[in-house]
This record gives structure tokens, C-alpha cells and sequence, in this order.
């Protein structure tokens, strides 16, 4: 089964049918991990929108390489899903561009060939491109969309690129290009992680669709790994998370608000520094984010993070801020990177022994006016079988980015076989 | 022949030849004539190869015996200050794919970045870091690392039998040029082959880790122990490390020991 208007598609499916069967005629070369996961998530109050107070998805994962010689290596990965909460869509499809607002029942993860030759390495295909070096925001990672259909419990999405990386000694330099834009998966609007405004009597939303930009994106990094590592990175494409028009039209009804999501150019000029010091690694990252598009905001992002692992303990805090110069014209934007800034955050994590562990994080806005707290432990069952339970606590204002999910506080189950 | 055993005839030449019939007089004679260094040079210089491959069994047992299995595949290329390694976990399946590149250079501590393929990012393992237990095991992040002997000054404390083997027993502190968790080690050479016998970790004047070598074996003219035990002794917990499928001066590229080869094998 197919996606939409996938004749590539087709192509892509066979190719992957291929890498995976070749499991049998070339044990030599090939690995393969993945997992069985399933996952239970009790929420104790009702959303507006939302009664359902229980939701469990189950996801299957697998994953190959196959490398026919030193040089060359094919990686191939797909995910299967399913769930009781229509965040998963009903029909069987394997999707290769992420592109639908609910999950697809099958995605390519991963496709791409690698051939490597000295100092070059270069893939194209389907791929994750992961930049920056901090943790608890990271402004430069642009090739980055994720899955926020959970806000605050999301996965990265992959992308269609060809990368091409060149390593000299200390230094790397990264160019990626990639010809469409992977936007992020975000809330469904029927959905309790789609918190709808408070409107006037006689005011209704309407959801207009999406409007998604042609063209490539592209950019490139240099890195520099020594005693202090730094990088700086450029790049030119689009937001991958969607900024909103509004257009109200009058009905017998009322006025209907058409709400339509676009994908505002973005050039970005950042970098980021780790910097071991004596008693703490410090880490930083900031962007600058422009747009020719008048409808967007320019703004910049930093973060300054510091982190320290002593004994079994992990600790990383920091502090996430914002920078706005320019405001857009647009009705409104989607932008958890955004909403967590003006923010501290932290993470403490303890290893009790080889198969348990247990952490702690929060996000607490500086304002007050919202704060997100997670304790989560964790512990393996003989070499294939993992739970992990965490609680999930969020307060606040209606009118601030985490503090408008506070009816979604959550409890969560899961329990992953990994082979 | 190494410079150690050299000095060591020159000297018994001179002797009276009915001396040579006193086993406690040559055992004085060649105590008093040994250099620490000269015997770690030496360890060092006989367990020198172009690269290293093999795969590694780890058995954890907590202080209530619990078991668990880890198994990494370990690649080096170099040797000792000059060396490069990475090792991959392959089981349990949960880690599979986790990678740690270790770096290490003759005058500083090494650089170290671990891979974890499910966020697709390396992260620096910081030296304030690396006393820290690596994945759960009773090896640190600076256990990993190889020795290089010119970090570290030494001293001859006498000899003491291993497991029935005759040994060196050596101790070295330290440079200021390297950082590191353990204020002092002690470390037991074998006489018959140079082979590491065993070593204890020093906090301040606490033991805090002893790591055993055993089932020492010829493999291709370097004597290699394929059983490390590590003991924790602050957490009374233990790591057996068995090494099978050994293999050294296999053909590798310098290009597969760095962060680009941690992606690109994930």
C-alpha cells in the first residue's frame, strides 16, 4: 500500500522489501535492531475537546543496514503503528513524505544509501539530520521536525536529503540539501493537545488547511571538535513548524474564522560551544531566524545549559530565552521552541544499578505562569524487556504555553520488547 | 632483548660464578636492579600492535548476585598514548548500536563521545565525567581509556605473587598533565611475561576498584588476558569481562575511529 500519489513511492517500498530480504542472502554485512513497544496513557481530567481520558498505541519498529562493501552501506528502517485514539489514521499506507496531521499506520523511517570514502561521507535518502550540541532547546537543529501530537512527549521526524560531509582532522563540514520541507506533526484539533480558543458567542473556527511551500532547503555547518567545540551553521528553507492566517467570513451562522497553516521562509545564522570547564560542561547555542515573508516573526533563540555527571548522577539545567526583532503579521504560530523559552529547565537522573534508573524534569516558565514536571523510572527485565512509568504534572495560565495544557496532566505505561 | 633484562646479565656477569648457585642473591641482585618504569615500558612495548578487534562479553553482578549481560564489539587502531578505539554494544538489544569513541593522546587525558543512535546525536563524555560507571558496568569511562606510561610516575613496592604467578608490584601516581579519579594505583606485572596481573584504584588512601587479569594467553605474540574482572568495592558489585574472538594488526582505517564512523555505522 501506498501513499498518495507515490510513484517514487512504489520504487521506495520494493527498494526497502529488498534491503530487508537481504537479511537472508547477506548475513555478512547486515545488522538489524528494533522493537515492539506498547504504551498506555491515563489522563485524570477531561479536555474541552476531548473526553477520552485513556489512550494506548502500540508501535512496531525495525530497523536494517546492510553494508556490501566497506564503502557503501544501505540503511533502511520503517515504524508500524496502531492506537485507540485516532491519532493513528485507520487505513494501512506506508507515507514517505510525514506530511498527514495523524500519524501514518506505516512510515518509511529511514532509506537512504551511504558511500564513504576518506575524509567523505555522503547520503541520500530518507535520513535524520540532528545539529547543535545542547539539549533542553536546541535552536540550529533546522532539519529537525518532530512529532508534536503529544506536545510534550515527541519523537523527531525524518527528512528526504542528500548530505554531504566532509571530515579534515578536527573539522567537519556538513551540507545538506534537501528538495521539499518535512513540516512537524502537529496537535489534532479535535484533540486534547489542541487547546481551542475562548471565543465570542457567534464565533466558530475553521480549519482552511494547509498551504505547503515549494522549494528546497538547504545549509550547511562546520564543526570543530578540540578542547572547546564549536560550530556554526547557516541555513535557508523553511519553518518547519506552521504559522497561522485567520481570514473571518460572515455566515448565517456567524462569523467563521478560516484558519489556514503556511510555512514561512526562514534563513538562519547560528552556531553553538561546548565547553568543558572544571567542574561543569557548559554548553550554548543561538540562532538568528529572518523571513522574507512579512507574515512571520524574526526572532532569536539562545540557550545556555550546563551539565555535570557525578557518580550515578546526571544533572543538566539551564535557561532557554528569546529574542524578538520583528513582529509578523500572522494570525498566530505553533511553536513549542518558542514557548519554552523565558524558561528554566532541568533534568536530574540517577542509574540505580545496570537495569533501573530513575529521573526528574521540569521546565518552570520565569513568569510563573506555567511549569511542566516529569518523574519517570525505568527498569529492564532480562535482555529484551524494558517498562517505564513516568508522571507528568503541568500547571499554569491558560495563556501561556505550557500552562495551556493543564488539563492534560498524565500518568504513563510502557512496556517495550527490543530484539 | 629489553634494556630491563639486559642490565640484569650485565650484572650477573661480574658475579662470582659460585654466587650464581645462591637463588636469594640473584633474586636481591635483580630486585635491586629494576627500574618501574623500564618494567611498564616493557609491558607496554610487548603488547604493541598496529590495531586490536574483538568481542566482549560483560557479566554485571550486583552485591545480591544478580546477573546481566552486555556484549560490545571493541576495535582499536594504535596503541597505547596513540591509539583510537571504538566500542559498539550489540546486545542487550536495547543498546544495540550505542557507541563509545575514545581518543587518547601520550601527554593528556583522552576525549571521549558516546553515540546513541535513538536521539542520532554524540554526546562529549567531560572529564569530570569519566568517573563515572560506563553503562551500568563497574568500569568507569577512565577505565577505558589505555595507559600511556608517560603520564604517570612510578615506584617499585617489591613483588608479590598473582594466582601463583610471580609479579612486580608497582605503583604509579598520576602526572599533573593527567586527570584523573584515582589519586594512585597499584599495579602487579607478571615476571614470565610482562601481562598485567592485576590492578587496584586508589581514592585518596581508599580502594575503590580492582581489576583482575586471567586466562592469560598468547594470541598472535602478545600475552592478553581474556577474563577482566572489575570490582566495584564501594558498591560491593563486579563486571567479568571475557574477550573472544581476538584478533590484532588486523587491516584498519584511520577513518573508521572518528564521529563521522559513529554515525555512519549506526
Amino acid at each position: 500500500m501506498l501513499g498518495k500519489g507515490s510513484s517514487l513511492g512504489a520504487a521506495l517500498d520494493l527498494l526497502l522489501a529488498l534491503l530487508l530480504g537481504a537479511a537472508t542472502c547477506a548475513a555478512q554485512g547486515y545488522t538489524q535492531r528494533g522493537f515492539l513497544e506498547n504504551r498506555a496513557t491515563v489522563y485524570p481530567q477531561k479536555a474541552l475537546n476531548d473526553r477520552a481520558q485513556a489512550v494506548g498505541e502500540s508501535l512496531f519498529r525495525y530497523e536494517a543496514f546492510y553494508q556490501p562493501s566497506p564503502a557503501l552501506q544501505f540503511n533502511g528502517a520503517i515504524d508500524l503503528r496502531l492506537d485507540t485514539h485516532h491519532q493513528v489514521e485507520r487505513h494501512l499506507k506506508f507515507s514517505w513524505q510525514d506530511r498527514e496531521q495523524q500519524r501514518p499506520t506505516g512510515e518509511i523511517r529511514r532509506l537512504s544509501a551511504m558511500y564513504h570514502k576518506g575524509p567523505v561521507t555522503f547520503e541520500v535518502g530518507k535520513q535524520f539530520v540532528r545539529w547543535g550540541k545542547t539539549d533542553i532547546l536546541a535552536p540550529t537543529d533546522r532539519f529537525a521536525p518532530r512529532d508534536f501530537l503529544t506536545v510534550v512527549d515527541n519523537d523527531f521526524l525524518p527528512i528526504t536529503a542528500a548530505r554531504l560531509t566532509l571530515e579534515k582532522g578536527t573539522n567537519t563540514l556538513d551540507l545538506v540539501w534537501s528538495p521539499r520541507l518535512t513540516p512537524s506533526r502537529i496537535p489534532l484539533p479535535n484533540q486534547r493537545w489542541a487547546v481551542p480558543p475562548d471565543l465570542p458567542p457567534g464565533v466558530s473556527l475553521h480549519d482552511a488547511g494547509v498551504a505547503f511551500p515549494g522549494g528546497p532547503q538547504s545549509g550547511v555547518r562546520w564543526n570543530h571538535t578540540g578542547a572547546i567545540e564549536y560550530a556554526l551553521s547557516l541555513y535557508q528553507g523553511f519553518n518547519h513548524l506552521p504559522s497561522f492566517d485567520a481570514a473571518p467570513r460572515f455566515t448565517p451562522a456567524g462569523i467563521q474564522v478560516d484558519v489556514s497553516r503556511f510555512y514561512p521562509k526562514m534563513l538562519m545564522a547560528g552556531g553553538d560551544v561546548a565547553i568543558p570547564a572544571r567542574w561543569v560542561t557548559v554548553k550554548g547555542e543561538a540562532a538568528h531566524f529572518s523571513s522574507r515573508d512579512a507574515r512571520a516573526d524574526e526572532f532569536a533563540l539562545y540557550v545556555i545549559q550546563l551539565e555535570r555527571q557525578s557518580g550515578e548522577w546526571f544533572f543538566v539545567g539551564g535557561y532557554a530565552g528569546e529574542v524578538v526583532t520583528r513582529e509578523g503579521t500572522q494570525a498566530g504560530d505553533f511553536a513549542p521552541d518558542r514557548g519554552l523559552t523565558k524558561t528554566l529547565l532541568g533534568r536530574a537522573a540517577y542509574t540505580i544499578d545496570a537495569n533501573r534508573s530513575i529521573a526528574f524534569e521540569s521546565a518552570v516558565r520565569q513568569n510563573g505562569d506555567g511549569t511542566w514536571t516529569k518523574l519517570e523510572y525505568s527498569q529492564a527485565f532480562g535482555q529484551h524487556w524494558r517498562a517505564t512509568t513516568n508522571f507528568t504534572v503541568i500547571r499554569g495560565d491558560v495563556g501561556d504555553f505550557l500552562g495551556q495544557y493543564r488539563r492534560n496532566s498524565h500518568a504513563i505505561l510502557v512496556v517495550r520488547y527490543s530484539f | 632483548m629489553n634494556e630491563t633484562i639486559s642490565r640484569g646479565l650485565h650484572g650477573l656477569r661480574r658475579l662470582n660464578p659460585r654466587h650464581l648457585r645462591n637463588p636469594r642473591l640473584i633474586f636481591l641482585f635483580l630486585f635491586l636492579q629494576q627500574d618501574p618504569r623500564q618494567i611498564i615500558e616493557e609491558a607496554q612495548r610487548r603488547t604493541t600492535s598496529q590495531s586490536q578487534r574483538y568481542e566482549g562479553t560483560l557479566e554485571v553482578m550486583d552485591a545480591k548476585s544478580k546477573i546481566t549481560e552486555k556484549r560490545w564489539q571493541y576495535d582499536r587502531i594504535g596503541s597505547h598514548g596513540s591509539s583510537k578505539s571504538v566500542l559498539r554494544f550489540t546486545a542487550p538489544a536495547e543498546v544495540k548500536g550505542v557507541a563509545l569513541l575514545v581518543v587518547n593522546h601520550p601527554e593528556r587525558s583522552s576525549d571521549q563521545w558516546m553515540w546513541t543512535p535513538a536521539i542520532n546525536r554524540e554526546r562529549r563524555i567531560a572529564l569530570q565525567d569519566r568517573s563515572t560507571r560506563f553503562f551500568g558496568t563497574d568500569f568507569s569511562f577512565e577505565d577505558l581509556e589505555e595507559r600511556d606510561t608517560n603520564q604517570f610516575d612510578y615506584t617499585l613496592l617489591g613483588e608479590e605473587p598473582v594466582d601463583g604467578a610471580g609479579c612486580w608490584k608497582i605503583e604509579s601516581k598520576p602526572k599533573q598533565t593527567k586527570v584523573s579519579q584515582y589519586t594512585h594505583s597499584i599495579l602487579w606485572v607478571r615476571k614470565d611475561n610482562y601481562a598485567l596481573a592485576q590492578i587496584e584504584n586508589y581514592s585518596k588512601e581508599q580502594l575503590v576498584r580492582r581489576a583482575k587479569y586471567s586466562d592469560i594467553r598468547n594470541d598472535q605474540g602478545i600475552w592478553t588476558a581474556h577474563q577482566i574482572e572489575m570490582r566495584d568495592l564501594k558498591r560491593n558489585s563486579r563486571t567479568l569481562l571475557k574477550i573472544e574472538k581476538l584478533q590484532y594488526n588486523l587491516p584498519m582505517k584511520d577513518d573508521a575511529f572518528t564521529l563521522q564512523s559513529l554515525r555512519r555505522e549506526s
